[in-house]
């Protein structure tokens, strides 16, 4: 822990620029990543998980752009803004440049394993070679040689004949055999960190545990440092060390697994938790989180998840809470919710909620929060800068 | 190996093709209006006798199922009939008549691709910019516009006004150089026939390359979005490889099957274009054949093209397959 994190990111905001209005679908996150640990993150879709791990590599498509954050890695900045002389916003001259981030960092340094097995590899050129080049290109080894890696990277990753396989094109493969085509990909260019964007999701649930087994085994034995992106906390508490929970582009929870899970903090990761499926429990018991997750183009005010919270306060639609420690002797353990005391802004004073219909969605709610006419929002502001 | 068994198997498949092709050829053009007798008399003077025996000795006597097999037997041995107009062999005439029409179409293919794909690429890469928008514009006055008349524009620009390139002719790059007028060496050939080729060519592959472009410029839009495409990205692979190389061979799947399959307009259209640039190709031969209800003629050179397509259509499968390797050759393993 005193030791410099592999990765940090501090305020990470990317947003995307469309017809509607702008879209903030990372807005504001801090995490960081240690040499070895596998870190989830964990959130329903749209909350700007995926969005947030290819900005790391700055791979945000257009429209989109990361417009205020730091991000450094093994304590080269990989995005940075300083205030310019006229006070404008710019590029700080210690930001790598495209080509050194696609050269110096892309695969290998920080390698990604994608969603779609099914889709990730290209359909006309064999497995093999597309896997050579990829080690051709981030190791800089010869023809040859990489070919022979790729072969050993196949063994390894549990396909057999690899031999023979390495011949092969993508669509002789099945969802399974091709993911783990992607993570011998990720692993053959050595890369120090990995992100794996719900790489399991797509797959049967046998196939997913073998995987999850295989990925374990691999990360103990190469020491590798993986981002774990998932809607699924099963498979967080199965191979994650530590877990960022995020809700409509914020980290609202933040704690080592253990902590997350037996001491939970944020209703919404209590919410996660009752409305998954578990032995112990009938279909009647689970409990949805009611209604669907606000676009992130009109974030509610306050707390975003003030809609759907069932511990939510008057209080809690003015107060936009930034994480704070609330818990935890060794490992901090941070949560985004103003009933904890740490925010001390008068939660335990504040009436409940009355004006929520029977079903309460995250538009419903905004509309009767600008009826009611409640203390003017310094948050709810469309286009602006939110106050931090 | 598998791969020369479906060769085999697609080619054992055009025969039944071709046996359809050539009833339905058999059948229009006896049925057709017109009488090859009185035609071959041209309104002179004749006698009952005279008209059975030209009959007799065209087996023109004979009932319809029995000459079309007669007919097909001729066709196995090369020997597609005589000429009434011309009183000369078909199969002579087509084989004099083929090579510039198939020299106006593969050089209008080629033309068209040349320039289709990198104008595509550049379209999509840069999708929605000035660049793609002139692309669009073009590509809608290609497709929108006849062959002939950008024939005849094209004359009147470069030919009359400009006097730049000949309006009408080919020169023949398989003749000799001494055969052809005012020139005396293979490299004054090639260089005349280039001159006589590119307005026909660009008129005849307009179309084509309009068709091309805008397709060309979809597959690379929906290739670039591709998860491949991401992937590479992600590994670091240069944003020109991945344009050149990743998302690229992907997207020419289907340009093979567009190709194979504009074919039939393409020769549909080399008969006007042809026409405007007085080129004595098949396309001509055709035109006149038809206007002379030289119906041999019409049978031989209907059956032609009809083979010139079905091999086409082949040839874009067995490319394909080779090509892109989910093609499973039709049989399950």
């Amino acid at each position: 822990m005193s030791s410099e994190p592999l990765l940090r990111v501090e305020n990470l905001k990317t947003q995307f620029f469309t017809e509607a209005g702008t879209v903030r679908a990372v807005d504001g996150i801090s995490f960081e990543v240690r040499e070895g640990e596998i870190v989830g993150l964990v959130g329903e879709s749209g909350a700007g998980k995926s969005v947030a791990s290819m900005s790391l590599l700055r791979l945000v498509e257009d429209p989109g752009e990361i417009v205020a954050g730091e991000i450094t890695y093994k304590g080269e900045t990989i995005f940075g803004l300083e205030e310019g002389p006229n006070g404008e916003l710019r590029e700080r001259d210690d930001v790598l440049s495209n080509e050194e981030i696609r050269t110096r960092i892309r695969g290998n340094e920080i390698a990604v394993i994608f969603q779609d097995p099914m889709e990730s590899l290209n359909p006309v050129f064999t497995v093999g070679g597309q896997l050579r080049e990829f080690i051709e290109l981030n190791r800089g080894l010869g023809e040859d040689e990489a070919k022979a890696e790729a072969i050993d990277m196949l063994r390894e990753v549990g396909i057999p004949d690899p031999e023979q396989r390495y011949e092969e094109y993508p669509h002789q493969f099945s969802g399974g055999m091709r993911q783990r085509v992607l993570i011998a990909m990720a692993l053959a260019c050595e890369p120090s960190l990995i992100i794996a964007d719900e790489p399991t999701t797509a797959l049967d649930v046998t196939v997913e545990g073998q995987i999850l087994d295989l990925v374990d085994e691999l990360q103990a034995k190469y020491g590798t440092s993986f981002i774990w992106v998932t809607h699924d906390l099963g498979v967080v508490a199965e191979i994650c060390d530590r877990v960022n929970v995020m809700y409509l582009g914020e980290i609202v929870e933040q704690a080592a697994v253990d902590d997350l899970f037996y001491d939970t903090k944020h209703p919404y990761t209590d919410a996660l938790l009752d409305s998954m499926p578990r032995p112990d429990r009938t279909v009647d018991d689970l409990e949805p989180i009611e209604g669907v997750m606000p676009e992130a183009i009109d974030p509610p005010s306050g707390c975003r998840f003030h809609p759907r919270c069932p511990h939510a306060r008057e209080v809690c639609k003015r107060v936009h809470p930034e994480p704070k420690i609330v818990a935890g002797d060794g490992e901090p353990h941070r949560a985004a919710c103003v009933k904890h005391d740490a925010f001390d802004v008068g939660y335990d004073e504040s009436p409940p909620l009355e004006d929520r219909g029977p079903t309460p969605s995250g538009e419903d709610s905004a509309d009767t929060d600008s009826e009611s006419g409640l203390a003017p929002n310094p948050t709810a502001d469309d286009g602006g800068e939110r106050r931090e | 190996m598998k791969l020369l068994k479906y060769t085999i198997y697609r080619l054992l498949q055009a025969i039944p093709v071709l046996i359809g092709i050539s009833v339905i050829t058999f059948l229009l053009a006896n049925l057709g209006p017109g009488d090859p007798v009185s035609l071959m008399l041209q309104g002179q003077e004749h006698t009952e006798a005279q008209v059975r025996a030209i009959e007799q000795r065209y087996g023109l006597d004979k009932p319809l199922h029995e000459r079309y097999v007669t007919y097909m037997a001729g066709l196995l041995q090369g020997d597609f009939g005589r000429s009434i107009h011309y009183r000369r062999p078909v199969a002579d005439l087509m084989l004099e008549r083929i090579g510039p029409t198939l020299l106006l179409v593969l050089s209008a293919y080629a033309f068209a691709l040349v320039t289709a794909i990198p104008l595509g690429i550049i379209a999509a890469n840069k999708r929605n910019e000035p660049t793609d928008h002139v692309s669009r514009i073009v590509a809608l006055f290609g497709v929108s516009t006849p062959s002939f008349w950008i024939g005849i524009v094209l004359i009147l620009i470069f030919a009359v006004k400009l006097g730049w390139f000949p309006s009408s002719g080919l020169v023949y790059p398989w003749r000799s150089p001494d055969s052809v007028r005012g020139i005396s060496s293979y490299p004054e050939l090639y260089y005349e026939t280039l001159r006589h080729l590119l307005l026909p060519m660009i008129a005849l592959g307009t179309l084509q390359m309009a068709t091309i472009m805008r397709v060309e410029r979809t597959q690379m839009i929906e290739s670039l979005q591709g998860e491949y495409v991401k992937l590479a990205r992600a590994y670091g692979v240069p944003e020109r490889t991945i344009l050149r190389k990743h998302a690229f061979n992907v997207a020419q799947l289907p340009i093979i099957t567009i190709v194979g399959l504009n074919l039939s307009t393409a020769i549909g259209g080399a008969v006007l274009v042809e026409t405007v640039f007085n080129i004595n190709g098949m396309g001509r031969l055709f035109v006149d054949a038809i206007a002379q209800n030289d119906y041999q003629l019409v049978m031989g050179i209907t059956m032609m093209l009809g083979f010139l397509f079905v091999m086409g259509v082949i040839i874009t499968d067995i490319s394909y397959a080779y090509v892109d390797p989910r093609v499973t050759y039709g049989e399950s393993d």
